[in-house]
């Protein structure tokens, strides 16, 4: 785990570290891929992973409208919005 | 007339016996809130408890909890009331909606006062992640209460409310109710609805009871628990009454003892708490028998591939758009997401949505997160053979008692081994509690019983029968002035 590794994955997780606290947290990041390291030498073969638990196959329904529109109560929660929309930065020059 | 350290049950013969009406219990619960100094809650409710509380007191309400006031863990989306999940990226957040859960306990006329704190996201077993602040133990001010449910087991502990909800990812109800002295109650994944539950890694997060013995859990159990259409991984067999079941003999009945687990080297209080906790269920006619589960040592490292891959796949909705906590002075989009995040996350989050990019990211993948899940299920099926052998597992709910708060906080991994007992219930999905057994270095210890899939009446026998047999849920912290 390597100042340069830290930095692809911040940027992958949209992360920005502080640069008082870089160099504890790329070394708590190796400390704990080193911590999990010994599944690696796991003897898996023919064990099919599990994902979850339960094993269940996602239930079906009716291809129908549940839920209502609650635009209102929606966009109330966003930072900023504008009638209809959520506002973010300009995205086109 | 005091409420401190009343039970559900009593609560509720209380108010039925008209010695006390919904309003003065509720009246009385905030003015123990105002004097605690254990900062268990992180949002309180005061107005909207007392207008339900008025309510019940008219007539207008009933139901198995009616009148009776609780508290919800702040990871629950509650309808109008403030939602942070222990985050400053959700310090404005106003859902408009409530959980499941939350909707399932209000139909049984229960009163919610408020949002107890916990870790940030739930990513902690000592809750000193949370951005409002550490709770403290209500046994020792100088302690942490355990994690991540630890406002909701600190206020059990300390009298604040009979019940509150919780979330077990990794041991989040067990470990906080083993070091706060009160029982507390994970069941079989997807038994209880994971909507509006705020995610943190979905095929782990449980919702649960925190009370002061397993009765009360159970009633708590038969409301919490529901099938959901809106929970993809719900479970839908029919649910059993758990009060049921609680008063079967344990005569003849096996208790399973993980020969991996090595109470030995745990220190001398946990391992006498043990061993007498193990008379206690021999007396009543239940016979131990030794079980293997060699994988089970694998629990801590594959944990932490899983847990951390589902939370960086989880959180990465939290962008600053369209809820929760936006940066200033962004001179474009991708900036605002990097400062959003960067500034509304503390490190715990930031750490592990970190390794789960990681293991997650390609060339990696194999070697860690298809690893884990293959693991995952090498200790689920030891889970699977133990069960075919004995009706419940026990072990210590946690390596030791409460610890010194800012004692963990420096090591990551010293503090993940907090949960060392509790996260293989989570990995297999299986129902575990934890119940008061004793205390070391005079702070309470918890003892676990975990069941096999869909056999929480099973665990919650088990534990009803030794605390009639035992006196340690009895036991109540000290609290000196503020009480």
């Amino acid at each position: 785990m390597d100042n340069k590794t830290v930095e692809t994955i911040s940027y992958l997780a949209r992360l920005k570290l502080d640069k008082d606290k870089k160099e504890k947290i790329t070394k708590d990041l190796e400390n704990i891929i080193d911590f999990v390291a010994e599944l690696q030498d796991l003897n898996t073969k023919d064990i099919v992973p599990l994902s979850n638990p339960l094993e269940k196959v996602a239930p079906k329904r009716e291809d129908s409208v549940t839920s209502r529109n609650r635009k209102e109560a929606f966009l109330s929660n966003s930072p900023e919005s504008d009638q209809d929309y959520f506002m973010v930065p300009k995205v086109v020059e | 007339m005091s409420i401190r350290f009343k039970t559900l049950a009593e609560l509720k013969r209380l108010l039925e016996n008209k010695e006390m009406s919904s309003s003065e219990l509720v009246n009385e619960t905030f003015k123990n809130i105002s004097s605690s100094k254990t900062n268990s809650f992180i949002t309180l409710d005061e107005e909207a408890a007392l207008n339900k509380a008025k309510d019940f007191d008219e007539g207008k309400v009933d139901g198995d909890l009616a009148g009776i006031p609780i508290a919800q863990k702040d990871l629950f989306c509650t309808k109008n009331l403030r939602t942070t999940c222990g985050s400053k990226i959700l310090e404005n957040f106003i859902p408009p909606y409530d959980a499941t859960v939350v909707d399932n306990l209000s139909a049984a006329g229960s009163i919610c006062v408020g949002k107890t704190n916990m870790d940030e996201f739930a990513m902690g077993s000592s809750n000193e992640t949370s951005y409002y602040g550490t709770v403290r133990n209500p046994w020792d001010l100088e302690r942490v209460p355990g994690g991540s449910s630890g406002g909701s087991a600190a206020a059990v502990s300390e009298g604040l409310v009979c019940a509150a909800t919780g979330t077990d990812t990794g041991g989040s109800i067990r470990q906080p109710a083993a070091l706060c002295g009160i029982t507390g109650i994970k069941p079989t994944y997807g038994r209880a609805s994971r909507w509006g539950m705020i995610a943190f890694a979905s095929s782990l997060d449980q919702a649960g009871a925190f009370a002061r013995n397993a009765e009360d859990c159970a009633l708590l159990l038969n409301h919490i628990c529901s099938h959901d259409s809106k929970d993809s991984t719900s479970i839908s067999d029919e649910q059993e009454n758990y009060l049921d079941n609680i008063n079967n003999d344990l005569k003849g009945k096996k208790i399973g003892i993980i020969k991996e687990f090595d109470i030995s080297s745990l220190n001398k209080e946990v391992q006498d708490s043990f061993e007498k906790s193990k008379k206690i269920f021999e007396a009543l006619g239940a016979n131990f028998v030794e079980v293997s589960m060699p994988n089970i040592k694998l629990s801590v490292p594959t944990y932490y591939v899983v847990a951390p891959a589902e939370c960086s796949s989880n959180l990465s909705r939290f962008d600053g758009i369209k809820y929760g906590y936006r940066a200033k002075d962004v001179d474009n989009l991708e900036e605002l997401y990097v400062k959003s995040r960067s500034e509304g996350f503390g490190d715990e989050v930031k750490r592990r949505i970190l390794i789960g990019t990681y293991v997650l990211s390609a060339g990696f993948y194999d070697a860690y997160y298809k690893k884990a899940q293959q693991s995952r299920r090498m200790i689920k099926n030891d889970f699977v053979n133990a069960f075919s052998e004995v009706d419940v597992i026990m072990s210590p709910s946690s390596p030791s008692s409460a610890f010194k708060i800012g004692s963990k906080t420096e090591d990551p991994i010293e503090m993940y081994l907090e949960d060392l007992f509790t996260i293989s219930s989570n990995l297999a999905g299986v129902p575990a509690m934890s119940i008061p057994h004793g205390f070391s270095d005079g702070l309470p210890i918890g003892l676990q019983l975990i069941g096999n899939y869909l056999e929480e009446s099973k665990i919650l026998n088990f534990a009803h029968q030794y605390q009639k047999n035992s006196d340690w849920h009895f036991k109540t912290p000290d609290l000196g002035e503020s009480s």
